[in-house]
């Protein structure tokens, strides 16, 4: 065997996942306009006429984040489905290794929570004119915020034995996370001991970087939270890739 | 015609299984299994839902680890070798798990990648097999909108792109309508003839009967028999089987109780809508039936001695029809297993 051979096997699994997303018009359109909506109903404040520009300034880098986490724990949980429908045993019956199987998964989950940040990010851009001085850097942290949202959804995948179990797993870590995170209100301003709960969470280390990067406050912020999502990228996945493991070499 | 993977010495065994065993927790799914598939030979593993057949086929596939014992696959140990065991064999599950959102050719090609064949080698053979299996019309269409025919005909497509030596067909007919449950059976006799060694599992009796050389009959994780399906219909050691037909307007499965009274009535069950009773004396059994059922107000519209059939066996064997015998929890537990998550 080619020694480059079970990269190429985790790429190409990688692209199946996305192309099978993609191919799917419903789905890309469903799970953009959840935080399209979100954006948009956040944008009008209380007391104040038209969109809030101030506030917009404050939401959009945390429903970038947020959109990063909806997409790549999304794409990571398609394996339950893969599951249920028996597709996986497809996957299990070529000559592929537990390992290549487990990164192919972990990259499609990455690269759909970034492209679907940058969908946000664009459409905050064009809509509201909210702009990043650094996109490099912007797009650096959401891949790390995708890969720690995609070990969370490995380990859904994992714990999981069918689709509708995972949906609600998700939706117990995805949800209390959206409002802990700091997306929709600063952290500080949590009563106790909320703010010790959003530390414990990934979203409010990128939203917290990229807010940061927008407003172009201190970067030494950006790299501890950018150090951060990568202590939570390999926990994560570390175990979410045991878990996964254990059920690939059953 | 595909041409097969060539190897100069072809083994006399494709397929060892030695003491091959799984438990699920404590749950024991297949039992100490023993059995080999000589070359170029159709085997088919015989067995009602949830009696270990789709385990077995899958630890002989590389997908799932035994608990104990193992299989020789090619001359390659499952346990040591699984890739090597992969590579030489094509699996068609008992669900066409295909990529719906993606066309047949995109299916193919994603397969092909897997397998590692080379760019041209995987268009060539992607031409080839939706040539043969007639879906190169549709090639481009999602999956998700093809009948369950063309699914099945893809699936075996798919199984057959790295030109395996060994083909595992887990129910490869299980759900079709007949057209295309005989087409399928088709293709199964042709890829034969090529000289592909095919293992197939079944809860369908004739379809063994029909395609397999030879027979494993499988019952609650243990291998009951072992032979062609000719020996096995005569291991019903002396025991003849009689077809009765009766006129009462009341559905015939209401005489099964009353006949199994008879005496010289060994088994009794219902077959295609005909009460058909096993016995080793009909001399004795035929006018013990003929009176219980006048008793019992019943009229015989046809009676008729039988030629012992693979299901007569199987009954004879384990004490049940393969069609009748509802699952049991634990028999449908062991169906679930395999596709849930954390155990």
């Amino acid at each position: 065997m080619k020694p480059l051979m079970p990269l190429m096997h985790s790429v190409w699994i990688a692209e199946n996942d996305l192309r099978q997303s993609f191919m799917s018009v419903r789905h890309v359109v469903w799970s953009l306009l959840f935080p399209i909506f979100m954006l948009f109903t956040f944008s009008f404040r209380y007391g104040v006429s038209g969109p809030d520009v101030e506030f917009i300034n404050f939401l959009i880098p945390g429903i970038v984040a947020m959109t990063a986490m909806f997409g790549s724990t999304n794409e990571t949980m398609s394996i339950v489905w893969d599951k249920s429908m028996g597709v996986f045993d497809r996957i299990l019956a070529a000559p592929v290794s537990s390992t290549s199987i487990i990164v192919g998964k972990t990259m499609a989950g990455a690269v759909m929570g970034v492209i679907s940040a940058l969908v946000l990010l664009t459409i905050g851009n064009i809509v509201f004119g909210v702009s990043f001085a650094n996109i490099s850097i912007v797009i650096l942290i959401i891949l790390l915020a995708s890969f720690s949202f995609t070990g969370i959804g490995t380990i859904i995948s994992g714990l999981a034995s069918e689709p509708r179990e995972a949906m609600m797993l998700s939706n117990l870590l995805r949800f209390p996370m959206m409002f802990l995170g700091g997306v929709f209100f600063p952290t500080e301003a949590m009563p106790m001991p909320l703010p010790y709960v959003a530390k414990a969470l990934p979203l409010t280390y990128a939203t917290e970087a990229l807010r940061a990067i927008q407003t172009g406050g201190n970067i030494s912020v950006v790299f501890i939270d950018a150090a951060v999502l990568l202590v939570y990228t390999f926990g994560t996945m570390l175990l979410g890739s045991q878990i996964l493991m254990r059920i690939i070499t059953r | 015609m595909l041409v097969i993977w060539k190897r100069d010495k072809p083994l006399e065994n494709a397929i060892e299984v030695k003491e091959l065993t799984k438990f699920y927790g404590s749950l024991l799914a297949v039992d100490h299994i023993n059995f080999e598939v000589k070359g170029k030979e159709v085997f088919g593993l015989l067995g009602p839902n949830g009696a270990g057949k789709t385990t077995t086929v899958r630890m002989i596939c590389g997908m799932l680890r035994p608990t104990s014992g193992t299989a020789i696959i090619s001359g390659f140990d499952i346990s040591q070798k699984p890739q090597e065991v992969k590579r030489r064999i094509g699996l068609v599950p008992d669900i066409s798990n295909l990529f719906g959102e993606l066309s047949a050719r995109v299916n193919l090609e994603f397969m092909g990648k897997l397998y590692g064949l080379d760019k041209k080698t995987r268009r060539q053979r992607i031409n080839q097999v939706l040539e043969l299996f007639q879906l190169k019309e549709r090639q481009n269409d999602k999956v998700k909108y093809y009948s369950k025919g063309m699914h099945r005909r893809l699936t075996i497509a798919a199984a057959l792109l790295h030109q395996p030596e060994i083909l595992v067909m887990d129910e490869p007919t299980s759900g079709l309508d007949a057209q295309t449950a005989r087409l399928v059976r088709e293709i199964i006799t042709d890829l034969n003839k090529e000289g592909r060694t095919i293992l197939l599992t079944t809860h369908q009796i004739d379809e063994a009967d029909r395609l397999a050389q030879r027979v494993g009959i499988i019952d609650r994780g243990r291998l009951i028999a072992l032979n062609t399906p000719e020996q096995i219909k005569n291991s019903t050691e002396g025991m003849r089987a009689l077809e009765i037909k009766i006129l009462d307007g009341i559905d015939q499965q209401h005489w099964i109780p009353i006949i199994k009274e008879a005496e010289g009535v060994d088994k009794v069950f219902l077959a295609e809508g005909k009460i058909r009773i096993l016995s080793k004396d009909l001399a004795q059994a035929i006018p013990t039936v003929v009176n219980l059922v006048n008793k019992h107000g019943g009229k015989i519209e046809n009676i008729s001695v039988v030629q012992p059939t693979l299901e007569d066996a199987f009954i004879n064997l384990t004490g049940k029809s393969i069609r009748e015998e509802p699952m049991s929890k634990e028999d449908y537990l062991k169906t679930r297993l395999p596709r849930s998550g954390l155990r």
